[in-house]
């Protein structure tokens, strides 16, 4: 595949159902950059799940053509053309008779891999998904929990670590406590992997969240507008865009901005570790001139909240203080972090790494500040653009 | 010869198909067989032992005699079976359901001719007696199962709520759990309908006629012709009572279900 | 004469006898879960095509056993062919029903996921679809293989294998002293045959079935 090439290109894709008028999918150009998250949204019926299901052939394209990786691929043989998508459905369809190791181990084996090989990849992608193999590997999907499941789905697309991988609504399952785990923890997988994902949803604000390029659909799956989750929500391109994006735009481009894009205020709290004694810890809240000092663990994670009048009641740091409640993964967005700070004790939502550490805070404070510089931006944006319109020179 | 398993998930056409097969093929079918036969009958020459056999008086009387001894077991099963399929659901007696069960399934097992002859033999010497008796015996355990997992699967939601707006169990009974039941019921009695048809046959053995009575004449005068007309008037009546009670199933169920 | 000096005095004919029903028996059940199993699996897809299968089997299902013996034999004549051709054929319908049924109500979303990795119809239907279906499938076998074990002894007649020698034997010698213990022997015999096989099948379906679909 030649450099700038698309991984995938649809090529007026159309599919017409026979007794129906209007095609459900109505000559679709799309072309899917690599290692990008694009995203198909649209309301209910637009046709986004058969555009997406015409890509890996589970349905056939009436006329039009798909190359995947510069290669016409509409007639070749479609089994064979699955095996090098990885495809994640909403019901996800583990089999129930199987293993989750021999789930995983389907696609491998049908590329017949070696047994070796193939065990190996099962405990390295239980491991990406958050499960431990040694628990995990034979247990059965009946034994596991909703969002484990999916986990598992979403390894099982992986396995033969396929380039392009579909994904139908996969996290819709679940309750929303679950889905923005997943979510977040397939985010952070794809740092790693940047494999090339078509996500197909009904949800803008989960679009926003996920994708790196988002194609709203209308009825025939006619893109209203395909760009960046930013240009999209500066610049609608219609009014049925506008709808669909709904209330609170300004809302939803927190849903743009991550934590670690804003400078997070590290050095503002001060902590402490664990086995601190009761004086240096006077000591250094004294020092800090704030009212509270933030308990770490060993692994530095953060445990409780501790004030000068807790420190003298207290002999044992402990026990002393409140617990933190709000903690927010670091590649969450401010939306997410907004939600942690209306929850906890003092408007203060405590930012953590992958493994748990802690990297910083976030307050009310922070999250205007950035409300306010997207404002200024955008003001400056649209200045520019009437003054280039006015004497363009 | 019971239908005791589940029916396949069939969606629109494949129902018509069905429907259409059920209702026209199936009598034709019979209809052509009984003619062929007939008509090689006809055409043959009997000899004197075919011609005492194989005659209008004696297959008429066959049928008849099947026809009777079947409907006589059929209401001797269902008048024993349902009520006991209703009262063995109720409340009261929850506790022996499940032991009763066990025994209906595990009856299955016994062969008709077995407890046919152990009837015959031990206590009723008169064949179609006999015949009549064994079979309903045979039948009530497939009906009485029938009756009470069709009474247990009435949704306890629709009871309840039945109860809930006042409706006595009597009311609840005759008003709710019977015609939602009304389904299973009608597969019970088609399966006591199509069970007593067809061993019913078995009354030759003891000396009850039917059509039976062709076959094992026709194996002990070495008549091959007499066994197949025998064998094929029992199979066309067999076949003809199933296909009635598949169209009384049909539209005895109330709409809806 | 008891049912104990009856059996005292003929045990070894009675042992012999069930052994030959347990023979045909198993050996009609072998061939009719092979047939009923590959037809159902040619026909599961199509509505049109199941619903003739079954309305067909379902027909030869009503024909009564003594009249499907008997022109059986006179087409193959006496003996143990016929016999267990006849035990096949009435044990087709709960298997290839229950095969029908089974493969059906396989969850879509399962059949969709395996399409949509790549998965060959003969591959879903092989590692996906078959075993997913097991249970029922194995049901509908058992309920074949108690139902013909009571049909076997009436081929007994046309000098078919099994236990319905006693039964027509101890008919035949009516009025003797051994006559009533014979029949009970007989029938005895055959419903502890049929209780045992079910039983047998029972535990084998449970200790096949892979424990995530219990």
């Amino acid at each position: 595949m030649t450099q700038g090439e698309p991984m995938i290109r649809l090529d007026e894709l159309t599919k017409r159902y026979p007794g129906q008028e209007a095609p459900a999918v109505d000559a679709v150009d799309l072309d899917i950059p690599e290692g990008e998250i694009v995203i198909l949204v649209g309301p209910s019926g637009c046709g986004k799940t058969t555009t997406l299901e015409m890509i890996n052939r589970l349905i056939e394209p009436t006329s039009g053509r798909i190359f995947l990786q510069g290669e016409d691929v509409t007639h070749v043989d479609a089994d064979q053309l699955r095996r090098r998508m990885g495809y994640v459905i909403q019901q996800i369809g583990l089999f129930p008779h199987q293993t989750i190791a021999q789930n995983i181990a389907t696609v491998p084996r049908m590329l017949d891999w070696d047994s070796t090989r193939i065990s190996n990849r099962v405990d390295e992608l239980l491991d990406l998904v958050g499960l431990d193999p040694e628990r995990y590997r034979d247990r059965f999907p009946k034994e596991m929990s909703g969002g484990q499941r999916q986990r598992v789905g979403v390894a099982r697309a992986m396995a033969a670590d396929p380039p392009v991988m579909l994904m139908d609504e996969p996290f819709g399952a679940t309750d929303p406590i679950t889905r923005e785990r997943l979510q977040n923890e397939f985010l952070h997988i794809q740092e790693d992997i940047r494999k090339t994902i078509v996500f197909v949803t009904h949800d803008i604000d989960e679009a926003i969240k996920m994708g790196d390029r988002i194609a709203i659909l209308q009825e025939g799956s006619r893109i209203a507008q395909y760009d960046t989750p930013e240009n999209i929500l500066s610049d609608p391109a219609d009014e049925f865009v506008e709808q669909f994006l709904g209330s609170g735009i300004v809302l939803k481009r927190l849903n743009l901005t991550r934590i670690t894009d804003i400078d997070v205020a590290v050095a503002e709290w001060p902590t402490v570790a664990v086995d601190t004694d009761v004086d240096a810890a006077r000591r250094a809240l004294r020092e800090a001139d704030q009212s509270h000092l933030l308990l770490l663990d060993g692994d530095r994670r953060p445990q409780r909240w501790i004030g000068m009048r807790d420190l003298e009641h207290h002999r044992e740091l402990s026990s002393a203080g409140t617990a933190v409640e709000a903690t927010i993964d670091q590649r969450a967005t401010l939306n997410d972090a907004l939600q942690e700070m209306l929850v906890s004790a003092n408007g203060v939502a405590v930012v953590v790494d992958r493994s748990g550490a802690y990297t910083g805070t976030v307050d009310l404070d922070t999250v205007t500040a950035a409300i306010r510089e997207m404002r200024t931006a955008a003001v400056q944006r649209d200045r520019a653009q009437v003054s280039s319109e006015r004497d363009p020179a | 010869m019971t239908a005791i398993t589940a029916d396949a998930p069939i969606s629109g056409t494949g129902r018509r198909v069905m429907r259409l097969a059920r209702y026209i093929g199936v009598p034709l079918f019979v209809v052509a067989v009984c003619t062929a036969m007939y008509v090689y009958v006809q055409g043959q020459e009997l000899d004197s032992i075919e011609g005492r056999i194989i005659n209008a008086p004696n297959i008429q009387g066959a049928a008849v005699e099947q026809i009777q001894i079947s409907l006589w077991a059929t209401l001797l099963t269902l008048v024993v079976a349902v009520p006991l399929g209703i009262a063995l659901t109720r409340p009261w007696a929850r506790r022996v359901t499940p032991y009763i069960i066990a025994i209906a399934n595990a009856g299955q097992g016994i062969p008709a001719i077995g407890l046919l002859f152990i009837i015959y033999v031990l206590w009723v010497r008169n064949g179609a007696r006999a015949t009549i008796l064994g079979m309903a015996v045979y039948a009530v355990l497939p009906v009485l199962r029938g009756t009470m997992v069709g009474l247990q699967q009435v949704d306890a939601g629709v009871v309840k709520a039945a109860r809930g707006m006042g409706m006595s169990k009597r009311a609840v009974l005759g008003r709710v759990e019977m015609p939602l039941a009304v389904p299973i019921l009608l597969t019970g009695v088609r399966t006591a309908l199509v069970l007593t048809v067809a061993t019913s046959v078995l009354a030759a053995f003891i000396g009850g006629g039917t059509f039976g009575g062709f076959i094992t004449s026709g194996f002990a005068q070495s008549r091959p012709l007499a066994v197949a007309v025998g064998s094929v008037g029992a199979a066309a009546l067999a076949v003809m009572a199933d296909w009635i009670g598949g169209i009384a199933e049909d539209f005895l169920r109330p709409k809806g279900l | 004469m008891s049912v104990a000096d009856y059996l005292a005095r003929r045990w070894d004919t009675v042992l012999e006898l069930t052994i030959e029903h347990l023979i045909a028996v198993a050996l009609a059940i072998g061939i009719a879960t092979v047939l009923g199993v590959l037809l159902a699996v040619l026909v599961y897809r199509s509505d049109r095509s199941v619903a003739l299968s079954l309305v067909s089997i379902n027909v030869l299902f009503t024909v009564p056993a003594l009249a499907f013996f008997s022109i059986l034999v006179i087409l193959v004549g006496l003996g143990w062919t016929s016999a267990i051709t006849v035990l096949a054929i009435y044990a087709l319908l709960p298997i290839v029903r229950n095969t029908i049924t089974g493969l059906r109500e396989v969850d879509p979303a399962i059949v969709r996921a395996a399409t949509g990795m790549g998965m060959s119809r003969w591959a879903r239907l092989f590692r996906v679809e078959l075993p997913l279906a097991y249970p029922v499938i194995m049901s509908g076998i058992r309920v074949s293989t108690v139902l013909i074990v009571g049909i076997a002894t009436i081929g007994a007649y046309v000098a078919g294998p099994g236990l319905g020698a006693e039964l027509f034997g101890g008919l035949a010698a009516l009025g003797t002293a051994r006559a009533p213990a014979q029949i009970t022997v007989g029938t005895g015999a055959v419903v502890l045959v049929a209780l045992l096989l079910d039983a047998v099948l029972a535990l084998i379906t449970r200790v096949t079935t892979p424990r995530g679909l219990r």
